[in-house]
């Protein structure tokens, strides 16, 4: 029993040192993200993208939190990569210059982190776009009528919403709505954007109206009704990792922007959803999730 | 330096002070489902404590029952009853009841093994000479173990209302009431004002209850013991 038991630790060793001697010399990449299920399954993404090609990543900082926690992390160097909503992004260091163009939104983000942490780089960004949405049950869009977010002005004092926990401070949330909606809610519960409570919420008639994100699965599954931004108040949100310049530096950069690039092009909107439903509908492993795909997609042998 | 002035510029700000998000709206929602819980609890835990220590049946399975529920995180216990609760009421069902729960299956193992070691370890000969002088099991239970036990009994109540003051923040990320919002809201707001605003405010109750139920365990031990 005891011969057996240090066996399995002096195997389970050796496997943990092999691991760490394989890959592009002693660089190791540590991987953060933000902590719903979209941006967890991206960061497994890469990881595992990159660990096929030779790199060694730490996910320690994968789902370690909002921009709140991450922002710092990267900044300082705690992390050195995350998959980040540009849009939502730019918005963090400056709402101002948002706009509904990708393009646009990833030269202003780059222009600001420049000057971060010692450089920080945004790569090429995902066709798929996850924008915040606000979302009403079916019954609540027949009854009051309800396609666009305009249509909401009239009838908010009688819904209950459920915003996001950082909205009454995020420009693009609560400034947004009342500036270009005439929205200023009265009866608000404030949850995670995009989170399990977000979409229990609505499910349980707790709230009326509530932001999840486009490519929330919950939409889909339950039959709900995503109102149409029609004054283009939320950014476009694509998906772009972005990495320290200092580890850019210490590692075979064509390479590893090579293998992270071709990862975020094939990844469109149907892509994004689908991996993301995987996760959180069907309670799969983000790990096991990301790497059936990267399989299927030939990035992963 | 400017942490400290974050948070005293934050609690000194009398805007924090008003409406229905404010410091006095919070604080109480917080003591409500504090004491709630609690009562909840004592209703559960003292009547299966005394049952327990005064026959000694079933001891092993409650002492097994209260590690079981000492392990169970409180965010998992919120997260498995939710759907259950919201789906009995849109309201309370979301926002009050799961943190409630949870706080209850937090306080009843302190306060059940509390009152049962107590009891249970009130000396057999004392029981005995009750016995001797025709006591019946209730004069036994509530004139002779309960107050002998009452510091131990009293202390596990201690315990768990502390626990329950702090532990109730954690509803916050469920949408629940209380002081839990400063922190929760602070932290995605990115404002270390009113994170750490609520941090003092929790701490502070969480030692105000502290001193408050050390002052009735206090008062309820006879001098010369304890």
């Amino acid at each position: 029993m005891r011969f057996s038991r240090a066996l399995a630790l002096g195997a389970s060793m050796l496997a943990l040192l092999s691991a760490c001697s394989t890959g592009g010399g002693s660089t190791t990449i540590k991987i953060g993200s933000d902590g719903f299920d979209e941006a967890r399954v991206m960061a497994e993404v890469y990881a595992q993208a990159l660990e096929a090609n030779g790199f060694t990543v730490d996910r320690a900082g994968i789902g370690l939190g909002g921009r709140k926690v991450t922002t710092p992390a990267l900044e300082s160097g705690q992390i050195d990569l995350k998959p980040e909503y540009i849009g939502s992004g730019l918005a963090y260091y400056d709402a101002t210059k948002t706009t509904g163009d990708p393009a646009a939104n990833r030269t202003a983000l780059q222009a600001i982190l420049d000057g971060k942490g010692g450089g920080i780089t945004v790569l090429d960004y995902t066709p798929a776009q996850d924008t915040n949405a606000f979302v009403v049950r079916k019954e609540t869009a027949d009854q009051f009528t309800l396609a666009k977010l305009s249509d909401l002005t009239a009838v908010q004092d009688q819904l209950k919403w459920g915003l996001a926990t950082d909205c009454p401070t995020n420009p693009v949330c609560a400034a947004a709505l009342k500036s270009a909606y005439g929205i200023a809610p009265k009866d608000v519960t404030l949850l995670d954007a995009c989170s399990t409570p977000m979409a229990q919420a609505l499910a349980a008639k707790t709230v009326d109206v509530a932001e999840l994100c486009s490519t929330s699965p919950e939409i889909i599954v339950n039959g709900w009704v995503r109102l149409e931004d029609d004054k283009a108040t939320q950014p476009a949100d694509n998906i772009a990792p972005i990495v320290r310049n200092d580890l850019l530096a210490k590692l075979d950069k064509t390479k590893f922007e090579k293998v992270l690039n071709d990862v975020s092009a094939k990844i469109d909107t149907a892509t994004l959803a689908e991996l993301y439903k995987e996760v959180t509908v069907d309670k799969k492993d983000a790990k096991d999730v990301a790497k059936a795909w990267l399989t299927a997609n030939g990035f992963v042998k | 330096m400017t942490l400290v002035d974050e948070t005293l510029g934050w609690l000194a700000d009398p805007t924090h002070w008003q409406g229905p998000g404010g410091i006095p709206v919070r604080l109480a929602e917080h003591v409500g489902l504090s004491t709630a819980s609690l009562l909840i609890a004592l209703a559960i835990a003292l009547p299966a404590g005394l049952w327990i220590g005064h026959t000694g049946r079933g001891a092993a399975f409650a002492v097994n029952l209260a590690n079981l529920g000492r392990a169970l995180p409180t965010l998992a216990v919120i997260g498995l009853v939710l759907p259950l609760t919201a789906s009995l009421d849109p309201q309370l069902g979301f926002k009050v009841y799961p943190t409630l729960i949870a706080m209850v299956v937090l306080a009843v193992p302190v306060v059940l093994v509390n009152t049962y070691a107590g009891v249970a370890g009130v000396d057999r000969d004392l029981v005995e000479a009750g016995r001797g002088m025709g006591m019946d099991w209730r004069a036994l239970v509530g004139r002779l173990e309960v107050p002998v036990a009452l510091p131990v009994i009293a202390g596990g109540v201690r315990s768990a209302a502390v626990l329950v003051v702090a532990t109730a923040t954690i509803g916050a990320v469920f949408g629940s009431g209380g002081l839990g919002r400063f922190l929760v809201e602070g932290i995605a707001q990115n404002d270390d004002g009113m994170i750490f605003g609520g941090v003092v405010l929790v701490a502070g109750l969480a030692v105000l209850t502290e001193l408050g139920f050390g002052a009735i365990q206090r008062a309820l031990t006879p001098r010369g013991t304890g």
